[in-house]
């Protein structure tokens, strides 16, 4: 993702020959360190330490201020931990299906604004509103909604005679997993919307104009110059999305709190109730899952980010 | 310019600009809709609404925030928050501000190393850190304190305070920078008298972004907090709910109180907020 950038042996020998300031790109180190130092010791204190200090714990047994060394133990509970599989699983569906969701409706208000609807200025301020309601919100509002007896919901589906399939949207194991997608995808359509107007606004005019001189059907200029043009910026916006569900706590903590019977529990619950909420009191365990969660999104994050680079590179 | 777009962009034929309207109409509706409901059951009495919970609100009760404010804490909750993401905000704008600078203007060795491993913890999970900064906030005396909390908040918007600031100001002109020297300017004064005010802009989206995210924080808030006198509004309104369950109307201004001051900063900065959160991902 990063180069690091090593100077050419030119450059090196100028460096030596000529330490002056001339050069008005180099500066002194007491001046970069006057730049770099704070923001470097709040990411050292507050992010590389104790990144490295949970992996460090993860081979502990920690109780209180009792820290017991116990090896790979951690490790291989978490191997036989069904709990931990089922929170796995359920991260990873939502992490591989949902980013698809987000990423096609937000492609299709996109092009509906893009087509020339009236007001495209008021819809485009208005579907990006849910974005910024924090998850507590955006949680509280969907527990309404979803609520069995004067939820909007179910209240709709009676209305129009429909009232067998009123659920239990949250209480029931095998729809709560698919009511939690639903809320976080309201939330964040709005995102990736203005993400894909930008592109197409960006793309150039005289493809798009040569298209429609062809007589070139919506659906085929769909097809054959806006998605395969707008591809880097479709994929990076999976990615993200992506990035964000392995994350997913707020919105799951508030309104299920991981249940009906573990069936929308997520890595990030299972992290914090073994840490915070349980009767255990260990945070040598938690520490191990936060670890090996850790090695899995930054592998999943440069696995997908290497796909991107290749499928760019097969498309010139 | 509407007019124009559709005489140059033809609707689909297989979608009437009847249906057209009709979907993207329904769609408003179920994006602003929930939030109407919200602002109006936050005027509501929870009798009033438990009675029929999709009704205008009759008599506007706006004791309801009164109430809210004072009696269920959420004055509190509210200066908790603003104290701890206005702080937050401003240092790690600052902090941010001054590495972007020396990363984007000058070259020295391992320049793309340092920017790689600061902008690289954007995507770590937080639990990574949350669990050791309990402990490290617990081993300092920081833990359950206001101040604990604004620090891990710089902590964690700086890879992308940094990240957006880097690359806009990269792209000031050089020759801003190397006239300056030569009226003798020193390094910190150029970043203070040049970068600071060329760079207000994408500052001042960095600024908002920051203020957005930190607002709606919630897990790292409800770890590092316990004492309820301490709680920011997404923790306070958590824990009201908790109590409270039965008192919608009563949740629903807590959840107003917590809403109204980032819909004042969208309104008056829309445009800035979208472009931020675009910029990240377009590429």
């Amino acid at each position: 993702m990063t180069s690091i950038s090593i100077p050419s042996a030119a450059e090196e020998g100028a460096q030596h020959a000529a330490p002056s300031l001339a050069d008005p790109r180099r500066a002194s180190w007491w001046v970069l360190a006057v730049f770099l130092a704070p923001a470097l010791a709040v990411y050292i204190g507050l992010t590389a330490y104790p990144a490295f200090r949970t992996f460090y714990d993860s081979f502990f047994t920690i109780e209180g201020l009792d820290a017991t060394f116990v090896g790979l133990d951690n490790y291989r509970a978490l191997m036989s931990d069904e709990t931990f599989w089922v929170s796995v699983r359920n991260t990873f569906i939502w992490s591989f299906i949902a980013p698809v969701l987000d990423v096609v409706t937000g492609l299709l208000l996109a092009l509906a604004l893009y087509a020339g609807v009236p007001a495209a200025r008021f819809l485009r301020v208005a579907w990006f509103t849910p974005v910024l309601l924090s998850y507590v919100v955006v949680a509280i509002l969907w527990m309404w909604i979803f609520n069995y007896d004067w939820g909007i919901l179910n209240a709709m589906l009676r209305a129009v005679g429909l009232g067998a399939l009123a659920s239990s949207w949250l209480g029931d194991p095998n729809l709560a997993l698919g009511a939690l997608i639903v809320t976080h995808a309201w939330k964040w359509a709005g995102f990736n919307m203005v993400v894909c107007l930008a592109a197409i606004h960006s793309l150039p005019r005289e493809v798009l104009e040569a298209s429609e001189l062809d007589n070139c059907g919506w659906g085929a200029k769909l097809r054959y110059v806006i998605v395969p043009m707008l591809r880097p910026t479709l994929l990076n916006l999976y990615i993200l999305a992506f990035i964000g569900k392995m994350k997913i706590f707020d919105l799951v903590w508030i309104m299920t709190q991981g249940g009906p019977l573990w069936a929308t529990e997520t890595v990030s619950t299972y992290v914090y109730k073994r840490a915070f909420n349980w009767n255990t009191f260990d945070l040598g365990y938690p520490s191990a899952i936060a670890s090996v969660w850790f090695v899995v999104v930054c592998a999943a994050v440069i696995i997908l980010n290497r796909l991107l680079a290749t499928r760019e590179r097969l498309e010139y | 310019m509407a007019a124009m777009l559709a005489e140059r962009a033809p609707l689909p034929r297989f979608f009437s600009r009847g249906a057209l309207a009709l979907v993207l109409g329904l769609y408003t509706i179920y994006t602003l809709g929930p939030f109407l409901w919200l602002a109006t059951m936050s005027v509501r009495t929870t009798a009033e609404i438990s009675a029929d919970h999709y009704a205008w609100p009759k008599v506007f009760h706006w004791e309801q925030f009164r109430i809210a404010w004072v009696d269920s804490d959420f004055a509190t909750y509210f200066w908790n928050s603003t104290i701890v993401v206005v702080g937050a905000v401003a240092v790690v704008t600052l902090l941010g501000a001054a590495a972007a600078h020396a990363l984007a203007r000058y070259r020295f060795r391992g320049n793309r190393l340092v920017y790689g491993i600061l902008f690289s913890s954007i995507i770590f999970p937080p639990q990574i850190t949350l669990i050791s900064l309990y402990q490290i906030l617990v081993d300092y005396n920081l833990y359950n304190s206001l101040l604990g909390l604004t620090l891990v908040y710089v902590s964690l918007q700086l890879p992308l305070t940094i990240y957006l600031l880097e690359g806009f100001f990269a792209r000031i002109p050089q020759d801003l920078f190397d006239a300056a020297k030569i009226d003798g300017y020193g390094d910190l004064e150029i970043f203070r008298r040049i970068v600071l005010p060329i760079g207000m802009p994408a500052i001042a989206t960095t600024l908002i972004l920051n203020f957005i995210q930190l607002w709606n924080e919630f897990l790292f808030a409800v770890v590092l907090i316990t004492d309820p006198d301490k709680r920011t509004l997404p923790v306070g309104i958590r824990a009201f709910m908790g109590d409270h369950f039965q008192d919608i109307g009563m949740i629903a201004t807590g959840v107003m109180i917590s809403v109204i001051p980032v819909i004042i900063v969208y309104v008056f900065f829309s445009e800035k907020l979208i472009r931020g959160m675009t910029a990240g991902a377009i590429k």
